[in-house]
C-alpha cells in the first residue's frame, strides 16, 4: 500500500480497505441476510477474488506469539485459506444468528479491513437480493450531429437521420468516464454481470476526498463527513441495446438521504453527482476521434423492476410493441409461411384456454370446449353475467395482448399521467381516481359513437402537429379549445397495468372504450396525454 | 400402478393431439385440392332451389338438406379462408416484405384507427423465423400530409436502425415553418427533396436490408463458433491446447465486432462490416499486440466467411 497520498486523478483501486467498524462497511454488510453474507464470504474465498479479499491469516513465524497475546481473541486467526473456508461452510451447515456471521467477518477474518472490493460485492448482493432495491430510469443513447462550428459554441444536435447504433465497450467506458469525473472526488468502479438478467451492472462508489489511498477512507484523520457524502449509482448496460439504466444514487448514510432527491441541476458537488454522471457518461460512450458523439435522452420510464426495463428498453423485439400489440412480439408463437395450416384467429383459443392449455390447438376442439364451459342450470341474469365476464376477459386479452399478468415479474410501480384534453362538455368529472378512470371511459365512448368520431379524429389530427414537438420534452401551453382541467393521475401498486387488467377483466373499467395509454403499450410511467395519446408518439421509440 | 395409469393417459392425450394436428394438415390440403373445390362448387348454384321448393312437403329430409347446405356453405367459406391463407403463405414465402392490415384497438387512436402493417420476413439457417413487423399510422392532419405514414409500432431489435431510417425515407411532412430547422441542416438537395416524399418502398427495402444483414452476421458467428469448434467436446490432440480458441462472442449490438478468445489469454476483436467483410482484426497477448497470431486466424482472408472456411480446415 502506498505510504503517501498525493491527490490524484486516478480511480481508488479496489484494493483498498475500509476499516470494518466504518459506517459505511457495517451498513453494507449489516444489511445482508445470513444467508447471503455466508455466500458473499465464501465468494470472497473463491480463487479468482481472493487476491482482492485476503482474509487475516496467522503467519508461521509468530506462532507463538500469538498463542499468549490473543488468548482471548474469540476470532483465532487460522493458518490458511482452505481452513477458512472451512468455517465458513460449517457455519452453511448450521443454523445460527446473522450477527454471528457478521462478527466473524468484521472482528475475526477481516478485521484489517474489507476491501473496496469485497464492499462492492456485498452491495451487488444485496441488489440480487432485493431486485426492487433501486429505482431506475432508462435513458436512451442517441447518436449527435457533429458540430459545425470548430469553436463547438452551438449546441450540437440529434442526428435524427444516423444509423450508428451506440456501442459500448465496459474498459474504454472506464476509462473515460474516469477522465470526466472531477479530481476532487475518488470513485470506486465495480463491473458485475447480472446473475438472471441479460444486463452488465456498473457500481460507482463515490467518494469526496481527493486521495486514493485509504487515507481518503479513514475516519479517524479526516470527519466522518466526507464518507457521509459518499454514495452509490449503479448503471446498467442491457445487452445489445442503447440504453442505459441509472439508478437513484443513494447515501451511504440515512441522516443524508434527503440529499438524494434529484432536482435537475441540484444544488452542492456531492448532490449534483447523478447530474455530473448524466453529462460524463455520454463523453465516455462517444469518440470523437471516429466522429461519433452521443447524449443521454431520457425515455420517461422509472422504475424499480429491472426485468420490466429489459422487457421494454432491452435488446429484444418488445421494446415498442407493448401492451395488445406485444402478438406481434411473442418469440414462442411459431409463425412460418409454410405452414400451410390455417392459423386460428388470436382471440379464438380464449375458450379453450380458460380450464386447461393443451386444448390450444385444434379448431374442432373449441366447439366442445365451448359447449363445457356453460354449466345446464343457468338463469338467464347468470347466463348474462357469465357471458358478460367472458366478453371482459376477451376484450382485456384483446387490449393487453399476454403483458401485463399478475404473476409475470414485470411491473411498474407508478405510473403519473397529466391529463390535457378539453373538459368534455355536458358531462360530469369527479375529482376521485377510480371516478377518473370511468371517466376517461365515458369520454371515450362519447367519440367511439361512429358519428362523432370523424371530426374528434379530425380536431386530433389538427394538432398533431404541436405533438411533434413533443420529442424533446417542451410542453406548451395552448388555452384554446375549451376549459382544460389540470387533472393529473397517478397510479400506485405493484404492478400498475396488471391491476388495471384485472379491473378491465372484472368489468369494472370498459376494455373498449379504455384508451391505450392504460394498456401501457406507450412504455412510459410519466406521460401527458392529449386527444387520449400519450404524447409524442413515445411506443414507437422514434 | 397410479403411475403407470398416468403414463397411459399422458401417452394418448399427445397422442390425440399428434392425431388432430395431422387432421388439421389433412383438412388444410383437401380443402384446397382442385377435385374438392370442384365438388363444392359444381351444384353449389342448384341447392338452393331444390331446397325452397320442397320445404313445404317433408319436414325431415327439408331439414337435414337445410343442414347440408349450411355445412356446404360453410365449408366453402372455410376453403375460400384457406385458400386466401395459401396464397397469403405463398406470397410471404416469396416476398420476403408483405403488407397487411390492421386495427389499432385503442378508441383514441389516430385515423380511425387504421393501421398498415410490414411484414419482413427472415430465413436464418433454411428456416423461416419469426417475422418482424412494422406498423405504421398516419397521424397527419391536412389534405396534403394526411398521406403520409408514421412508424406506429415495431418489434424490430433496437440494434436495427429503424429510427434512422425512418427519418430519411418516411420524413415527417412539412407543415408551416414545422421542421425547417432540419431541412436547414441538411444542405444538401436530396435530403431536401426527401423531405417533402416519403418513399415507403425504399424504406421497407432498406430496412430489410438491415435486417437480413443482421441476421447473417449472427449466422456467421455461430459459423465460426462451429468451424472453431467451440461447444462441443475438445478432443485435445492435434493442436496445441494453448493455440485454441476458446471463446468467440458478439461484443456489440449490431453485432459486428467479434471478442475472441484463446486459451492462452491472448484476446483479440474483430471488426466486420455491413455484409461481413473484415475491417480489422487486433489480437492483444501478454506481451502486447500479437500481429502473428492475427495473420495465422486470417491467412489472408477478406471476409468472414473465409475464416469459417479455414478453421473448419484447420480443426
Amino acid at each position: 500500500m502506498a505510504r503517501l497520498s498525493v491527490p490524484t486523478t486516478a480511480r481508488l483501486p479496489s484494493s483498498v480497505r475500509v476499516d470494518p467498524s466504518h459506517p459505511t462497511a457495517t451498513k453494507i454488510l449489516g444489511r445482508l441476510s445470513r444467508s447471503s453474507l455466508l455466500s458473499i464470504a465464501l465468494d470472497w474465498l473463491d480463487d479468482s477474488n481472493l487476491p482482492l479479499a485476503q482474509p487475516y491469516l496467522r503467519r508461521d513465524s509468530d506462532d507463538e506469539e500469538f498463542e499468549n497475546e490473543d488468548a482471548d481473541d474469540l476470532y483465532p486467526p487460522e493458518r490458511s485459506v482452505e481452513a477458512v473456508r472451512e468455517i465458513y461452510f460449517s457455519l452453511q451447515a448450521r443454523k445460527g444468528s446473522k450477527r454471528e456471521v457478521l462478527d466473524r467477518i468484521t472482528e475475526g477474518d477481516w478485521r484489517h479491513g474489507l476491501t473496496l472490493y469485497q464492499l462492492a460485492m456485498a452491495d451487488l448482493q444485496y441488489l440480487y437480493d432485493h431486485p426492487t432495491s433501486q429505482q431506475w430510469s432508462a435513458y436512451r443513447v442517441v447518436p449527435l450531429k457533429a458540430p459545425r462550428d470548430s469553436d463547438g459554441e452551438e449546441p450540437p444536435e440529434v442526428d435524427k437521420q444516423s444509423l450508428t447504433i451506440p456501442r459500448f465497450h465496459p474498459s474504454t467506458f472506464l476509462k473515460t468516464l474516469q477522465a470526466q469525473v472531477l479530481p476532487d472526488i475518488k470513485a470506486h468502479y465495480n463491473f458485475d454481470a447480472h446473475k438472471s438478467l441479460p444486463l452488465l451492472l456498473l457500481r460507482i462508489f463515490i467518494l469526496d476526498s481527493p486521495y486514493n489511498t485509504n487515507l481518503g477512507l479513514q475516519t479517524t484523520t479526516i470527519t466522518t463527513t466526507n464518507f457521509d457524502a459518499s454514495r452509490t449509482v449503479y448503471i446498467a448496460f442491457p445487452d445489445a441495446s442503447p440504453h442505459i439504466f441509472i439508478s437513484k444514487p443513494q447515501t451511504t448514510t440515512v441522516s443524508s438521504s434527503t440529499a438524494s432527491s434529484i432536482a435537475p441541476g441540484g444544488g452542492g458537488e456531492s448532490k449534483s453527482l447523478r447530474t455530473l454522471l448524466l453529462e460524463g457518461i455520454p463523453k465516455a460512450l462517444s469518440r470523437p476521434l471516429q466522429r461519433q458523439r452521443f447524449t443521454l435522452q431520457s425515455t420517461k420510464l422509472v422504475t424499480r423492476n429491472l426485468a420490466e426495463l429489459v422487457e421494454r428498453r432491452g435488446g429484444g423485439r418488445t421494446n415498442h410493441a407493448a401492451g395488445g400489440w406485444s402478438i406481434y412480439a411473442d418469440e414462442r408463437k411459431r409463425e412460418t409461411p409454410l405452414d400451410l395450416v390455417l392459423p386460428s384467429p388470436p382471440l379464438s383459443s380464449e375458450l379453450s384456454e380458460e380450464g386447461e392449455g393443451g386444448r390450444r390447438d385444434g379448431g374442432g376442439s373449441k366447439s366442445a370446449g365451448g359447449k363445457r364451459v356453460v354449466p345446464p342450470l343457468m338463469s338467464d341474469q347468470e347466463k348474462r353475467e357469465e357471458r358478460a365476464a367472458k366478453r371482459a376477459r376477451l376484450v382485456a386479452r384483446a387490449r393487453f395482448g399476454d403483458t401485463a399478468k399478475v404473476g409475470d415479474g414485470k411491473g411498474v410501480e407508478r405510473v403519473d399521467v397529466v391529463l390535457e384534453d378539453a373538459f368534455p362538455q355536458g358531462e360530469r368529472e369527479n375529482v376521485e381516481e377510480e371516478e377518473e378512470e370511468r371517466d376517461e371511459g365515458d369520454r371515450a365512448a362519447g367519440r367511439s359513437a361512429r358519428g362523432g368520431r370523424k371530426t374528434q379524429v379530425d380536431a386530433a389530427l389538427e394538432r398533431a402537429e404541436e405533438e411533434d414537438e413533443d420529442d424533446d420534452g417542451r410542453r406548451e401551453d395552448q388555452p384554446a379549445g375549451g376549459w382544460r382541467p389540470n387533472v393529473r393521475l397517478t397510479f400506485h401498486g405493484p404492478h400498475v397495468f396488471a391491476g388495471i387488467r384485472q379491473l378491465v377483466e372484472c368489468g369494472i373499467i370498459d376494455g373498449e372504450r379504455m384508451p391505450g395509454w392504460m394498456t401501457g403499450e406507450e412504455g412510459v410511467t410519466i406521460g401527458a396525454v392529449r386527444n387520449g395519446r400519450i404524447r409524442g408518439h413515445k411506443g414507437s421509440g422514434l | 400402478m397410479a403411475s403407470t395409469l398416468d403414463d397411459e393417459i399422458e401417452d394418448l392425450q399427445t397422442k390425440v393431439s399428434s392425431l388432430k394436428r395431422q387432421i388439421r394438415i389433412h383438412t388444410s390440403t383437401l380443402i384446397t385440392a382442385p377435385s374438392t373445390r370442384l365438388l363444392l362448387t359444381e351444384d353449389e348454384p342448384s341447392t338452393p332451389s331444390l331446397t325452397l321448393p320442397r320445404a313445404g312437403n317433408n319436414n325431415h329430409n327439408n331439414s337435414s338438406s337445410i343442414t347440408d347446405s349450411l355445412l356446404k356453405q360453410k365449408l366453402v367459406s372455410q376453403s375460400a379462408l384457406q385458400q386466401a391463407h395459401n396464397q397469403q403463405c405463398l406470397y410471404r414465402a416469396c416476398a420476403g416484405i408483405t403488407t397487411f392490415r390492421a386495427r389499432d384497438p385503442d378508441p383514441h387512436a389516430v385515423d380511425g384507427g387504421a393501421i398498415l402493417g410490414l411484414r419482413i420476413e427472415v430465413v436464418s439457417r433454411a428456416r423461416f423465423l419469426r417475422p418482424y413487423y412494422v406498423l405504421l399510422n398516419r397521424p397527419y392532419p391536412g389534405p396534403e400530409a394526411s398521406r403520409h405514414l408514421r412508424v406506429h409500432r415495431h418489434t424490430l431489435p433496437p440494434c436495427i436502425p429503424l429510427a434512422g431510417l425512418a427519418a430519411r425515407y418516411l420524413p415527417a411532412p412539412t407543415v408551416g415553418g414545422k421542421s425547417g430547422s432540419s431541412s436547414r441542416e441538411d444542405g444538401d438537395a436530396g435530403a431536401a427533396r426527401a423531405q417533402q416524399k416519403q418513399d415507403l418502398a425504399r424504406f421497407a427495402r432498406a430496412l430489410r436490408r438491415e435486417v437480413v444483414r443482421y441476421h447473417h452476421r449472427l449466422g456467421i458467428i455461430a459459423d465460426l463458433k462451429k468451424a472453431a469448434g467451440l461447444g462441443r467436446p475438445r478432443s485435445g490432440e492435434g493442436e496445441s491446447p494453448e493455440r485454441q480458441l476458446v471463446d468467440i462472442s458478439p461484443a456489440d449490438a449490431e453485432a459486428k465486432q467479434l471478442t475472441i478468445e484463446w486459451a492462452d489469454g491472448r484476446t483479440g476483436r474483430l471488426v466486420m462490416g455491413d455484409d461481413g467483410e473484415i475491417l480489422k482484426l487486433v489480437v492483444v497477448g501478454e506481451n502486447g499486440r500479437d500481429r502473428e497470431a492475427g495473420r495465422d486466424l486470417l491467412g489472408g482472408a477478406v471476409r468472414v466467411e473465409d475464416v469459417v472456411k479455414r478453421l473448419a480446415t484447420l480443426v
